[in-house]
């Protein structure tokens, strides 16, 4: 048999009963918002963090520091190639001190420097402007035309004299085309001459093919006999043949 | 918990406990791991323990920067154990270098007959025996010390466990001879054992002055030159020895030292030599007629005299006690007293000696601080003989004899009177100039440039005594000595100039000890009125200071003029 919860309550005068117990009802929830949350229990969590915020950091600082060390390599590398620098300087500068002192610098001019100096004479310098300003005064400018006038009959004399030893060169050239196209004309003193210089020569030469051609004819002359005979003469005699000796 | 859990069936609700009640959590349970709190602290506290160590581990390594932990034996510093020392244009005069040494340690070596064949090899001048010796004994001794690369490269190929080459600092000059008397020398332990060297023993070794260098005033190419002119001098007039000195009459900077003999300072002689010994500042010698300046000089300041006052009879002989003054050469009886210095009349100098009187000639000898002991940056300076004032020693001092002074006083009283009669110090190490107080003046402008013009005179005039030392362009003026070396007939003749003499800059002191004729040596006069161009005169015979000691300042200020920048005078106005 089924119970209906309801069937006597609508007996009941009241029909708003329904809604006044919605009204007496209690909100469990209704307090509790307003109360503080209750802190979590989390050392553990906190432990943990700071220990691997520890661990991270001993791995930073390991790392750090091999950076700082291979820095610190480096660095001391670079220092020790500057004290090698600094002392090869420090050496160097000795070395150029001995080098250029004058001691050496003397011996080394005495030695390679050309010490035979050409020497100027004062007038013989050329004082840079001094002729402009000379010649600018009014005063001057008289000596400065007198200047320029002789210098131009200067070069005129000088252009005169080669203008006539061209003149007599150019005469004496013409004079010997004439006697070489015109033999005829040549004076017979001078043909004589000329002629017997020309047997002297051919004799010579004719002389000297002959020797040429025979050799051993030198031998033959009566020159040479008479002088073997004479250097037999004197082995003979004991007499040496080279005179001196 | 179980009774917690019971209560929250509980229909009214409590303030009690309500943070515990899972009412709060919203019946949520919480997974948390079961592991006791003490243990995650001691674990903690051991993390923290080992951080802490390593912590103060790298504070430690990070604060003592002085070591260094990494590479130790790249970083081979080279530490001056002694400054450089410079001329004025920074040019070295000192400085410190490594040094190799050879040794044997005889233990280490293998096979000690090879070893010896191959130092034989190396060192012909070896004692074979005592090596030997050494060899047997097992000890460690050294082959040769200061060795040269070559030795050293030679040694190093042998490849022998046994050789050592221990390192030291050894001092270099590389000018050699030319500073000789100046910078004195050093010792094995590298202190100073002789002139600035010693000097300024402290200040080269200290640490904080180690890297600044001594910086002197004096000039390398001067140096040269005059040592060079005083060298040939040596050849021409066959001098025992020679000296010179060059200084500024304004700031009194030495600018050049010379004293010859001399000897080369990388050498390590000791030497002990009195003809060694620097005669600018430690000889004392009687410098004769040099003194005549100072008798004009006392004459006008004291107004006694004027240049031109006249002397008439002046005797050719006067005595006193045992001395007999007379002159040089055959003088006109009556001089005035410009000529008196000009022809360098010895009688002349008595007279005007004997008109200043004693007292006055004496007080203003010491104002110059002829007499006195000097300070100068050497260790070894001389200082003059005491001696009694009377008329016979006014008479020989007038004429610079019978008073003795060293040849660098004599150029600081030249530098007095040159400079308008301002006191000067002369100095060594550089200085800026700025910081030169100017000194007390002791003689007046007036007097100063009377002298400045007479001793041009003795230069430039025909009948003056130094008519070699008339370079054109340098306007130079000056005065000759010639006086007798103590106990001996032997010369030492002096010429002091001043140049230009218009407004003199520099002193230039040249001295010759024991110069003799040089009849072979031809002499070129300069232009002079009677011959415009000069001419050759050989054969001379006389040994005065002005056939010699002139001829070489000459030279010598020919040389450095153009080095100086002295403004070409002559020159200028002839073209």
């Amino acid at each position: 048999m089924n119970l209906n919860p309801k069937k006597w309550l609508n007996t009941l005068p009241n029909v708003n009963i329904e809604t006044n117990q919605e009204e007496y009802k209690l909100d469990n929830q209704r307090w509790i918002d307003t109360l503080h949350k209750r802190k979590k229990d989390n050392s553990i969590q906190k432990y943990s963090l700071v220990t691997i915020l520890f661990v991270v950091g001993l791995i930073f600082v390991s790392v750090i520091k091999n950076e700082t060390r291979n820095l610190q390599k480096e660095i001391d590398k670079l220092e020790a190639t500057i004290n090698i620098i600094k002392f090869d300087l420090h050496q160097t500068t000795l070395d150029h001190e001995v080098i250029t002192s004058p001691e050496n610098i003397s011996r080394l001019a005495k030695e390679y420097l050309e010490s035979n100096l050409v020497v100027y004479k004062k007038s013989q310098i050329k004082q840079i402007g001094r002729e402009e300003i000379f010649f600018t005064k009014p005063e001057n400018v008289k000596i400065k035309k007198n200047l320029e006038q002789k210098t131009k009959d200067n070069k005129n004399k000088i252009k005169l004299i080669f203008a006539k030893k061209v003149e007599t060169k150019k005469i004496e050239l013409a004079k010997l085309k004439e006697l070489y196209y015109k033999p005829k004309d040549i004076p017979k003193k001078l043909k004589l001459k000329i002629t017997k210089k020309v047997k002297k020569k051919k004799n010579e030469l004719l002389q000297l093919r002959k020797i040429y051609s025979d050799p051993k004819s030198i031998f033959a002359s009566n020159k040479a006999q008479r002088w073997a005979a004479f250097q037999v003469v004197k082995v003979f005699l004991g007499i040496p043949i080279v005179p001196g000796k | 918990m179980k009774s917690k859990k019971k209560n929250i069936k509980q229909k009214s609700f409590f303030f009690e406990d309500y943070a515990e009640s899972e009412i709060i959590v919203n019946n949520v349970k919480t997974n948390q791991p079961k592991v006791s709190l003490s243990r995650v602290n001691f674990l903690f506290y051991i993390f923290l323990s080992v951080i802490f160590i390593f912590g103060i581990k790298i504070i430690y390594l990070s604060l003592s920067s002085d070591k260094n932990f990494f590479s130790q034996n790249i970083n081979q510093n080279f530490i001056k154990e002694r400054g450089d020392i410079l001329d004025r244009n920074g040019v070295i005069l000192a400085r410190n270098i490594n040094i190799y040494d050879a040794a044997v340690r005889s233990k280490l070596v293998k096979d000690k007959k090879k070893l010896l064949i191959n130092l034989k090899l190396i060192f012909p001048e070896l004692n074979t025996n005592k090596i030997r010796e050494n060899f047997s004994k097992n000890k460690f001794f050294y082959i040769k010390r200061s060795l040269t690369e070559d030795e050293y490269t030679k040694l190093w190929l042998l490849g022998s466990k046994g050789i050592e080459f221990p390192k030291r600092q050894y001092r270099i000059y590389p000018q050699k001879n030319l500073f000789s008397h100046i910078l004195g020398q050093t010792d094995d332990s590298n202190t100073g054992i002789s002139g600035i060297e010693k000097f300024f023993d402290k200040d080269l070794k200290s640490k904080e002055l180690i890297d600044s260098s001594l910086v002197l005033t004096l000039d390398s190419n001067l140096q040269y030159l005059i040592r060079e002119e005083l060298k040939n001098a040596q050849l021409v007039f066959n001098n025992i020895g020679s000296a010179a000195i060059l200084m500024n009459v304004k700031s009194g900077e030495i600018l050049s030292l010379v004293s010859l003999p001399d000897y080369d300072l990388n050498q390590r002689i000791s030497i002990s030599d009195d003809i060694y010994a620097n005669k600018i500042t430690l000889g004392i010698y009687e410098l004769g007629s040099v003194f005549k300046t100072f008798t004009l000089a006392a004459g006008l300041e004291n107004k006694v005299i004027s240049p031109n006052t006249i002397f008439n009879n002046l005797e050719k002989k006067i005595t006193c006690d045992k001395y007999t003054i007379s002159e040089h050469d055959k003088l006109p009886a009556n001089l005035s007293a410009e000529q008196i210095l000009i022809r360098s009349s010895n009688i002349g100098a008595v007279r005007i000696a004997q008109r200043v009187g004693i007292e006055k000639y004496k007080n203003f000898l010491n104002s110059l601080e002829l007499f006195e002991t000097f300070n100068l940056d050497l260790e070894k300076i001389g200082s003059s003989l005491p001696f009694r004032w009377g008329k016979c020693k006014l008479a020989t001092a007038s004429y610079g004899h019978g008073i003795a002074t060293t040849p660098f006083q004599l150029a600081r009283a030249y530098a007095i009177l040159g400079n308008g009669g301002y006191k000067i110090e002369p100095f060594i190490l550089k200085r800026e100039i700025r910081f030169i107080e100017k000194g007390e003046q002791i003689i007046s402008t007036k007097t100063s440039n009377a002298i400045n013009l007479m001793l041009r005179k003795v230069v430039s005039f025909d009948e003056g005594t130094a008519n070699f030392a008339n370079i054109e362009g340098y306007e130079v003026g000056g005065k000759t000595g010639t006086s007798l070396k103590y106990n001996s007939n032997e010369k030492l003749n002096t010429f002091v100039s001043l140049f230009p003499a218009s407004r003199p800059n520099y002193v230039l002191l040249v001295m010759l000890d024991e110069p003799k004729p040089a009849p072979n040596f031809v002499y070129e006069f300069p232009p002079s009125e009677k011959f415009p161009n000069g001419y050759k005169h050989k054969g001379e015979k006389r040994n005065t200071s002005g056939w010699n000691a002139v001829v070489v300042a000459g030279k010598i200020i020919k040389k450095i003029g153009p080095i100086l920048a002295i403004n070409n005078l002559q020159a200028s106005s002839n073209f």
